[in-house]
């Protein structure tokens, strides 16, 4: 049923900008859980074991995964002490106030004692990671903000959890003695950061293997969940003294740390080693699961609502409620204070705000209110309840009301535009320069150790874990790379023109700049170097078909509406789907086949092949040769849109695409496919293909072997992009091929 | 975050202070406390092994791990004005006073700034494609081959350059990094607050 709900969610957009994702599954939740009492069956509650043992994992791994490992590091202090001072404030101050408000005469719930007051009291202030992300994801705060709360969710389980067992096994035995405090902190240190390396070590295995599967690839993604999935079992291995009677919880902890470690060890070495319909199966993968569990969360926690016994008590839901606000808060703002003198960028107050009114309750709390056993806490259902009612507050109210007070109080989002690489050159010098100022100063701060584990990192980890060249690859080039590809792919997406003049020389990255496009509006300047994007033919097609409908067209001023430009990438993207469905049958082998393995002469021919095409769709076509001028213009015209380019400032607007292949292995051959373009030429390439002819380049054979791998990356890309429809994709129906 | 010098009683401290020439001034004018300037002191007079009262190159290379670094030679060339082989105390915490932490009450902002393009600029005030591949080059070692510099090289300029003169200046520096890169509180080692 929730498959019925999801896409009615998404139809209904004006709902989805008010309420968030989370309340209309928690919604659906209980409509079926009422359905289900209305028939008479008993409907399922969520049992925390297929919470904690099924349902949470993807997710914690899909965020280690994730994780933005700079920023978190980074923020690391602050991330640690709202997660640890945050967490044990909020439950003491939650159980020692509403032990005292239960005190009261009036209330008669003089039966709870101060241990299940402080027991709920922890359960209750840990922020949920799941509650968070789903809240978070669709509001695009900026960063930091992104990162400190989601960090602190993911982190403060464990002291949620030790603090559970702690007031959980000895309100059984009725005191607590300072030694156990003690056995606590240290089993939670124990537990978390044994965790963490042993998630880490699993994470290393991953990168490992992942080195040698050149000759897989397509198991690859498998070798990652395998060892995530084996690093979470093997918890089980691990049971911790005494003190931890519940293993399920001590292993809800050692879960999230390995899971969390897992994935963001693993991810810097796999990605290098897999090959990109590798990355890509894992990155949807995970997405998927993620999701899935997500929506499942929420729907169960609905039915469980209407499910679950209850035992409703005015003052202490409504007590509960105010208390874990004003707790929050508190914590939040004293906590800030203390931090705010360690910190280089102070937290604001506008951050804080943030910060506090993020805290989301979710479903851990709930599993682990109902892991109680009620002969311990005849209170339980009245905990279970209290609790419902905070999660459901949280997730709707707060859920609710934070875009627009995140709007209201114009707090930063997101920055939409692509890291420059400008940037990245700064932020590398800059590291290097301050780590030479401190070895100056003789003080050994963080930089100081930073570049020391990077250049551990580089000298020998990355050669174990790394297959071949790329293990040598400086982060700069691998970032330029990628950088460049991207716009590659984007320039070949928005098509529009025919190809760039091949007849330069092939050396490598030749500049020829455009300045005629450097007009008033639209500073455009497109750099490409020598061969040349091939254009899909049909995309040039559609393109010259849609600009007779333009009206007036200054070939110097390339703005094209964002509506008109909307609709041609539509057009584009349905065309190219269309085309893809023509693919022959393919199996398991042409699928992984990567046609960079292929040998170079078949792509010699293919070249040959194409340029022979182009020959006689140049001659087809209507378009004059291409001028300098018009290829151009036309793209430049596309390539205004892209979301990144966004029209935020001019100097970000300037897309440079630079083609740089250098190497004979560089060839993938594309060449799509335009079956309603009356072509007299047929390709006998199967289905969508497009070609990067490489440059006949007789000195490409000198150049090392690092480019070799630079050059199939472009290659790799384009194909993963032309494969991947993307979400977006789907939807897009019913736009007639060529009007 | 540990400190190589060690801790001094304020005593001492202050006798210390009394042998640095000019330290009211430098207190004043760059902002460092007294324990500051004093263990800077220190640190310089470590560094400076023959007591000759100032600082050369040589000094600098001493330091083992900055001798790994792929900018050092910028580094210890911001140090020393053009022209002059040496540098005594008042340079090293000048040069050293734009590290420090940025607050909101001090008038000293643009001076990270400055430092930081300092070390990259030519005299004209302009970081030219040379500069730029220069550095480059330095960052990246023996690993890339020359086009690839010069790719990147372009492209960097291509991204800032606003006015399309070739080189970035200092204008279209402060943009393109301070707007992304908040070099303001990047640059500041906590160490010297």
């Amino acid at each position: 049923m929730f498959l019925v709900a999801l896409p009615g969610f998404h139809l209904i957009p004006r709902i989805s900008s008010i309420v968030p994702e989370s309340c209309l599954l928690i919604v659906v939740g209980l409509l079926i859980g009422g359905l289900m009492k209305l028939v008479g069956e008993d409907p399922p509650v969520l049992k925390s074991d297929i919470f904690f043992l099924y349902l949470l994992p993807p997710i914690i791994l899909d965020a280690g995964y994730f994780l933005p490992i700079r920023p978190f590091t980074e923020n690391l202090g602050t991330i640690l002490m709202f997660a640890v001072v945050g967490t044990l404030w909020n439950s003491f101050f939650i159980g020692g106030l509403l032990y005292g408000v239960c005190q009261l005469e009036g209330v008669h719930l003089a039966q709870v004692d101060l241990l299940s007051c402080l027991l709920f009291g922890s359960i209750i202030s840990a922020v949920d990671p799941v509650a968070v992300l789903a809240v978070f994801e669709e509001i695009h705060i900026n960063e930091l903000l992104h990162i400190l709360v989601f960090g602190e969710s993911l982190l403060n389980d464990a002291v949620t959890v030790v603090l559970y067992h702690l007031f959980e096994e000895y309100s059984s035995v009725g005191t607590i003695t300072v030694s156990d405090v003690f056995l606590g902190i240290v089993c939670f240190l124990v537990v978390s950061l044994g965790g963490i390396v042993v998630g880490a070590i699993y994470g290393l295995l991953a990168a490992f293997t992942s080195r040698f599967t050149s000759h897989t690839r397509v198991i690859e993604p498998l070798f990652v969940f395998v060892y995530s999935y084996m690093a979470y079992l093997s918890a089980e291995v691990f049971h911790l003294s005494g003190i931890m009677a519940h293993d399920q919880l001590s292993v809800l902890v050692q879960f999230d740390s390995r899971l969390i470690a897992c994935g963001a060890v693993t991810r810097p070495y796999v990605e290098a080693n897999i090959s990109h319909k590798s990355h890509t199966t894992i990155k949807y993968f995970l997405k998927m699961w993620s999701s899935v569990s997500d929506t499942l969360i929420f729907i169960f926690l609905g039915v469980s609502t209407v499910a679950g016994p209850h035992r409703w008590n005015w003052t202490f839901v409504i007590v509960t409620v105010i208390l874990c606000l004003v707790a929050r808060v508190l914590g939040v703002v004293g906590l800030t204070f203390v931090i705010n003198k360690f910190r280089i960028v102070k937290l604001t107050t506008k951050d804080q705000f943030i910060v506090a009114y993020g805290g989301l309750r979710g479903a851990i709390a709930f599993s682990l209110a109902y892991l109680l056993k009620p002969e311990h806490f005849p209170m339980r259902n009245m905990f279970l309840t209290a609790i419902i009612t905070v999660i459901f507050f949280t997730v709707f109210v707060q859920g609710m009301t934070i875009r627009p007070l995140v709007d209201l109080l114009a707090v930063k989002k997101k920055q939409e535009t692509k890291r420059s690489i400008n940037e990245e050159i700064h932020t590398q010098f800059l590291d290097h320069l301050l780590t030479g100022i401190e070895d100056i100063c003789g003080h050994y701060g963080h930089h100081h150790w930073k570049d020391k584990l990077n250049r551990f990192n580089k000298k020998y980890v990355k050669k174990c874990l790394i297959a071949g060249e790329r293990s040598k690859e400086p982060q700069l080039i691998a970032f330029y790379h990628k950088m460049e590809m991207k716009q590659a792919i984007e320039l070949v997406e928005s098509g529009g023109g025919a190809k760039l003049p091949s007849a330069l020389p092939s050396t490598v990255s030749m500049q020829c700049v455009f300045s005629r496009i450097s007009s008033a509006s639209a500073t455009l300047k497109i750099t490409c170097s020598s061969p040349v994007w091939k254009v899909p033919y049909e995309m040039s097609h559609t393109f010259r078909n849609i600009q007779p409908k333009k009206p007036a067209q200054d070939r110097a001023l390339p703005q094209l509406s964002k509506a008109r430009e909307e609709e041609i990438r539509k057009i584009l993207r349905t065309n190219l789907q269309r085309t893809r469905q023509r693919l022959r049958s393919y199996n398991r082998h042409t699928l992984v086949a990567d046609p960079y393995e292929d040998g170079w002469n078949e792509i010699l021919i293919k070249r040959k092949k194409m340029i022979e095409l182009e020959k006689k769709m140049n001659n087809y076509l209507t378009v004059p040769a291409p001028a300098p001028d018009s290829p151009t213009v036309t793209r430049a015209r596309l390539a205004s849109d892209p979301q990144a380019w966004g029209s935020k400032s001019v100097a970000e607007s300037i897309p440079t695409i630079k083609v740089d292949l250098a190497s004979p292995q560089s060839a993938e051959t594309f060449s799509v496919m335009d079956e309603s373009c009356k072509k007299t030429t047929k390709e006998e390439d199967p289905g969508l293909t497009m070609k990067v002819p490489a440059p006949a380049s007789k000195d490409g054979k000198e150049k090392p072997a690092a480019e070799s791998e630079e050059d199939k990356e472009p290659g790799l890309k384009l194909l993963r992009c032309l494969s991947d429809p993307g979400p977006a994709g789907a939807e897009e129906e019913d736009e007639p091929f060529l009007p | 975050m540990f400190e190589s010098c060690g801790c001094k009683t304020m005593g001492s401290t202050n006798s210390t202070l009394l042998k640095i020439p000019n330290a009211e001034e430098l207190m004043q004018e760059t902002g460092f406390s007294a324990s500051h300037i004093v263990r800077l002191y220190d640190r310089f007079t470590s560094l400076d092994k023959e007591g000759r009262g100032y600082l050369c190159p040589q000094d600098f290379g001493a330091i083992k791990e900055l001798a790994i670094n792929p900018i050092r030679d910028r580094i210890i060339g911001a140090f020393f004005s053009p022209g002059k082989e040496t540098a005594d105390f008042q340079t090293f915490v000048r040069i050293l006073a734009h590290f420090r932490p940025v607050d909101k009450d001090r008038t000293k902002e643009p001076e990270p700034i400055n430092s930081r393009s300092n070390k990259l600029r030519y005299k004209d005030g302009n970081i030219s494609r040379e500069e730029l591949l220069k550095v480059l080059r330095d960052m990246l070692g023996m690993q890339v081959t020359e086009e690839q510099l010069e790719s990147i090289a372009d492209r960097t300029i291509q991204e800032a350059d606003l006015d399309r003169d070739g080189a970035i200046s200092f204008e279209e520096f402060r943009k393109v990094s301070l707007e992304k890169v908040n070099i303001d509180h990047k640059m500041s080692i906590r160490f010297l607050r």
